[in-house]
C-alpha cells in the first residue's frame, strides 16, 4: 500500500503532493537587500502554503490575544465550521478527479433531517444513527457516481440536481418542520438516546474524557481531524488514492494505462456523499435541533476551502491538508472578525477581499516571481538567476513527492 | 440513410410537440370546468381559492399553510386548490398566480415572495376580476381586496417593553438580528430600540446579523462570550436564533442570561416549548394570519365587504400563557 512507484499515469505533471514548490533558493550572488531578500525566501518559502493562514492567526493574536487564542475559543472556531470541513474533504475528493458535487449541503440536510427523526421520533442509539446517516448519504452519492460515470452526466447538472432532490425529500420528510433532539421521555428528563447523542455535537458536551485530557475532546473537532487524517491517507498512501489524482490529471491517460476510471469516479462520489451523511447527525447535535433548511450553501463553503487549500477545479490537484488549511482559514478569519465586533456588512468585504489575498500568497510562484521582479530591479541579470536549484515540494502534502516540474504561468 | 433518420427525428419531435399540447390543453380546460364554471355565483355555491406561497420550506410558512387548510375547512362552500410553493423565486410565483387566473379561481390569495415582482402578476388577477388576499408581505399597487399581516414594528416594541420591564435598574443587552436586508428585521430592530429608548440605563452592548439561523445563534453568541462582554439578555428576531444563543450560554454557563424570540411557532422544537422549558423568557406570536384569510375569503363569497387592511395584534407567550397559545395554535391532528 505504501507508494513504491511512480505514478501509473502522468496526470497532469502533479505528484500525489499536487502542490508545485515554491521557488527554490537564489545563487549565492547579490549583495544587500538583494541578499537579504535571497536568505529570507526560503525560509518564507517552507511556510508559504499557510500564509493566509498565518496572517489570519497573527491578526487573532494581536488585535485579541488570549481572548483569541485559547482552547475554547479556537474550538467554537472549528466547531461551527466542522460539518462544512467534513464536507470539504469530500468535495475535494471529487474534485481531484476532475468533479464538482454541488449535493453535500443538501445531502448532509437530509442526513441531518433522518438523524433527528430518528433520534426524536424512533429513540435510536447514537451508535445506530451514525453509520445508518453514513450509508442514506454514501446511497445518494453512488447515485451521483453513477450518473456521473455511467450516464455520461456531467457532474455539475448531476450533483446540482442531487441537490433539489434531496432537498425536496427532506423538506417532505420533515413536513418543512424543524425537528428538535432534545427528546423528553415521559419523566420530563431527557431520554438516554437524546442524551447521548447531544455527544456528537451540543455544545458542553465532550466525548473521551479522561482519555484525550480530563476534559476530553468536542467531537465535532475530533471528527474533522480524524476524517482528514483518514482521507489524507487514503490519498497519499494507497493506490487507489494515486488512482484519483491519475483520473483527474488525464482521464484517457488513467485508462490506458489499465485503471479502472468508472469505478473511481463512482467510489469519489460515494465516499463524498458518505462524508456528508457523516456530517448530517454533527449538524442536528450542534444546533440541537434539525432545520429543513440544513446546509444550504453549504456545498460553496466546502468548495471554497477546497479550492483555498489548493486544489484545482480542473482536477488532479489538491491535497487534503490544503483543504484543511483553506477550512481553517474560513473559520478563524469569521471568528477574528466577529470576535473584533466588526460591521456585519464590512465583514462580507474583508472575508472576500482576505481570501483572494490569501490565495493569491499561498501561490507556489508567487516567490519566483518576486525574486525575478528583484532580479529586474538590479538590471542586467538573467531572469532565470544563475545557479538555481530546481524546484523543491516543501510545503503541505506527503515529503515523499517527487520533485515536481517547473511551475506553469 | 442520414436523411431517413433526420425525417424520422422531425417526425417525433412534431408528434411530442402535439402530445404536450393536447396534454398541456386537457390540463388547463379539466382545471378551467373544476375552478371557474362562469357566471355570477350564489352564497351556495363552491368558491375555489388559489393560494400562492413564497416558500414552503420556512416553518412558519409551513405552520400557515396548514392553518389555513384547516380554518378553510371551517366553511363547507370554500375549496382550497393545492397550496402552490414559490420556494423563493419571483418569476415562479408570477408563473403560479398566472397560471390561477388561467384557471379561473375564484379568490385568489398570495403571500408575495418580494413587493415588486410580484406586483404585476396581482394586477392582472385584479384585472380579470378575481378577489386577491394579500397575506403577510405586502406588494406595490392597491389593485388587491384585503391585506393581511402582522406588525413588526409592535412585536419588536413589545419585546422592549418586555426588557424594560426585566430590567428596571437598567443592563446590558445583546441584539441577534435576521438577515440585515429583510423588512421585517428592520422593523422588529426599530419597535425594539423605540421601546427601551424608556430606560437610558439599558444599552445595547453588542448586536450581530445571524441570518435568521440557529447555528450562527449558537456561533455568535460564543463569540460574544469569548469577548467577555457582559450580557443579561439577548433579543433575537427570531426563536431559531434565541434559542442557538442559549445553547451557548448554557454550555459557559451561563445561566442567568435571559432570552426573548419571535415566532412563538407551535411545534415541538418551536419557541413556545422552548418558553415552557425555560430555554426563553419570552416570545412573541408573529400571527399568520391564516384564520383571518379563511374569514375573509369566506366574506368575499358570502358577497360581503371587507376590510382592505387588517393589521393582526401579537399574543406575549410566557410561562403562564404558553400552554394555551400552543393547544390553540396546534395543528397535528386537525389537518392531514
Amino acid at each position: 500500500m505504501t507508494k513504491t512507484q511512480p505514478d501509473p499515469a502522468p496526470a497532469g505533471g502533479e505528484g500525489p503532493d499536487g502542490t508545485h514548490g515554491p521557488g527554490g533558493p537564489g545563487g549565492p550572488d547579490g549583495t544587500g537587500a538583494v541578499s537579504r531578500a535571497r536568505r529570507i525566501l526560503p525560509v518564507l518559502g517552507s511556510l508559504q502554503a499557510y500564509i493566509g493562514l498565518i496572517l489570519i492567526v497573527a491578526i487573532g493574536v494581536i488585535t485579541k490575544g488570549d481572548v483569541f487564542l485559547n482552547q475554547t475559543n479556537l474550538t467554537n472556531a472549528v466547531g461551527a465550521f466542522a460539518t462544512r470541513g467534513i464536507l470539504a474533504v469530500g468535495v475535494t475528493l471529487v474534485i481531484l478527479a476532475a468533479g464538482i458535487d454541488l449535493s453535500v449541503g443538501s445531502l448532509m440536510g437530509f442526513a441531518s433531517m433522518s438523524a433527528a427523526i430518528m433520534v426524536a421520533h424512533h429513540d435510536m442509539p447514537v451508535w445506530l444513527i451514525v453509520p445508518a446517516c453514513m450509508l442514506i448519504g454514501a446511497g445518494f452519492g453512488l447515485a451521483n457516481g453513477i450518473g456521473t460515470a455511467w450516464l455520461k452526466i456531467q457532474s455539475f447538472v448531476m450533483t446540482l440536481a442531487m441537490m433539489s432532490i434531496a432537498r425536496g425529500l427532506d423538506r417532505k420528510m420533515s413536513d418543512n418542520e424543524s425537528v428538535g433532539t432534545l427528546v423528553a421521555g415521559p419523566d420530563g428528563e431527557l431520554t438516554e438516546n437524546s442524551e447521548s447523542f447531544q455527544k456528537l455535537g451540543t455544545p458542553d458536551n465532550n466525548v473521551l474524557e479522561g482519555i484525550l485530557g480530563p476534559d476530553g475532546i468536542y467531537f465535532p473537532v475530533l471528527a474533522f481531524l480524524m476524517v482528514c487524517v483518514v482521507f489524507h491517507l487514503l490519498l497519499s498512501r494507497t493506490t487507489f488514492g494515486r488512482h484519483i489524482y491519475a483520473v483527474g490529471g488525464n482521464p484517457t491517460a488513467a485508462r490506458l494505462s489499465g485503471i479502472n476510471v468508472t469505478f473511481v469516479i463512482i467510489a469519489v462520489f460515494t465516499l463524498s456523499g458518505m462524508l456528508a451523511g457523516f456530517a448530517g447527525p454533527i449538524d442536528a447535535a450542534y444546533s440541537v435541533s434539525a432545520d429543513p433548511q440544513a446546509g444550504y450553501t453549504y456545498e460553496l463553503d466546502a468548495i471554497a476551502a477546497a479550492v483555498i487549500g489548493g486544489a484545482s477545479l480542473a482536477g488532479g490537484k489538491g491535497t487534503i491538508i490544503g483543504t484543511f488549511v483553506g477550512a481553517l482559514i474560513l473559520t478563524l478569519l469569521d471568528n477574528v472578525l466577529g470576535l473584533n465586533a466588526v460591521d456585519d456588512n464590512w465583514q462580507l468585504v474583508i472575508k472576500g477581499s482576505i481570501v483572494v489575498l490569501a490565495v493569491v500568497l499561498q501561490r507556489p510562484d508567487l516567490l519566483q516571481s518576486i525574486k525575478n521582479g528583484i532580479d529586474r530591479l538590479r538590471g542586467g541579470r538573467s531572469r532565470t538567476g544563475p545557479g538555481r536549484t530546481p524546484d523543491k515540494a516543501q510545503v503541505p502534502g506527503p515529503a515523499s513527492a517527487p520533485a515536481s516540474k517547473e511551475t506553469p504561468r | 440513410m442520414s436523411s431517413s433518420t433526420r425525417t424520422l427525428r422531425r417526425a417525433l419531435t412534431a408528434a411530442t410537440a402535439v402530445l404536450a399540447a393536447t396534454a398541456l390543453a386537457a390540463g388547463c380546460a379539466s382545471k378551467t370546468e373544476e375552478g371557474g364554471g362562469g357566471g355570477e355565483k350564489g352564497a351556495g355555491d363552491e368558491f375555489v381559492i388559489g393560494y400562492s406561497q413564497a416558500n414552503n420550506a420556512e416553518p412558519y410558512r409551513a405552520q400557515l399553510n396548514k392553518q389555513l387548510e384547516h380554518y378553510v375547512k371551517d366553511y363547507p362552500n370554500l375549496k382550497l386548490l393545492p397550496i402552490a410553493d414559490a420556494q423563493q423565486d419571483n418569476a415562479q410565483q408570477v408563473s403560479q398566480i398566472q397560471q390561477f387566473v388561467q384557471q379561473k379561481v375564484d379568490i385568489l390569495i398570495v403571500s408575495p415572495n418580494e413587493p415588486a415582482p410580484v406586483t404585476p402578476a396581482v394586477e392582472q388577477a385584479c384585472a380579470a376580476g378575481i378577489p386577491v388576499i394579500i397575506l403577510d408581505r405586502t406588494v406595490d399597487t392597491d389593485c388587491y381586496t384585503s391585506f393581511i399581516g402582522g406588525d413588526n414594528f409592535e412585536i419588536g416594541k413589545k419585546a422592549g417593553e418586555a426588557v424594560v420591564k426585566e430590567l428596571p435598574d437598567g443592563g446590558n443587552v445583546a441584539e441577534l438580528r435576521g438577515l440585515l436586508s429583510t423588512e421585517p428585521q428592520k422593523q422588529r430592530h426599530d419597535g425594539f430600540m423605540e421601546a427601551i429608548g424608556e430606560n437610558p440605563g439599558i444599552k445595547v452592548v453588542e448586536e450581530r446579523e445571524g441570518k435568521w439561523l440557529q447555528p450562527e445563534g449558537t456561533k455568535i453568541m460564543q463569540q460574544w462570550l469569548a469577548r467577555g462582554t457582559d450580557i443579561d439578555l439577548v433579543y433575537a428576531h427570531n426563536d431559531p436564533m434565541a434559542i442557538g444563543a442559549q445553547q451557548a450560554a448554557k454550555a459557559a454557563g451561563k445561566d442567568e442570561i435571559k432570552f426573548i424570540g419571535i415566532d412563538g411557532l407551535a411545534i415541538p422544537d418551536g419557541g413556545i416549548r422552548a418558553v415552557q422549558q425555560e430555554r426563553m423568557a419570552y416570545t412573541y406570536l408573529y400571527p399568520t394570519g391564516a384564520e383571518e384569510a379563511a374569514k375573509t375569503a369566506a366574506d368575499i363569497a358570502a358577497g360581503e365587504k371587507v376590510e382592505k387592511k387588517q393589521t393582526l395584534g401579537t399574543v406575549e407567550i410566557t410561562e403562564a400563557n404558553a400552554e394555551d397559545v400552543y393547544a390553540k395554535y396546534d395543528m397535528s391532528g386537525k389537518v392531514d
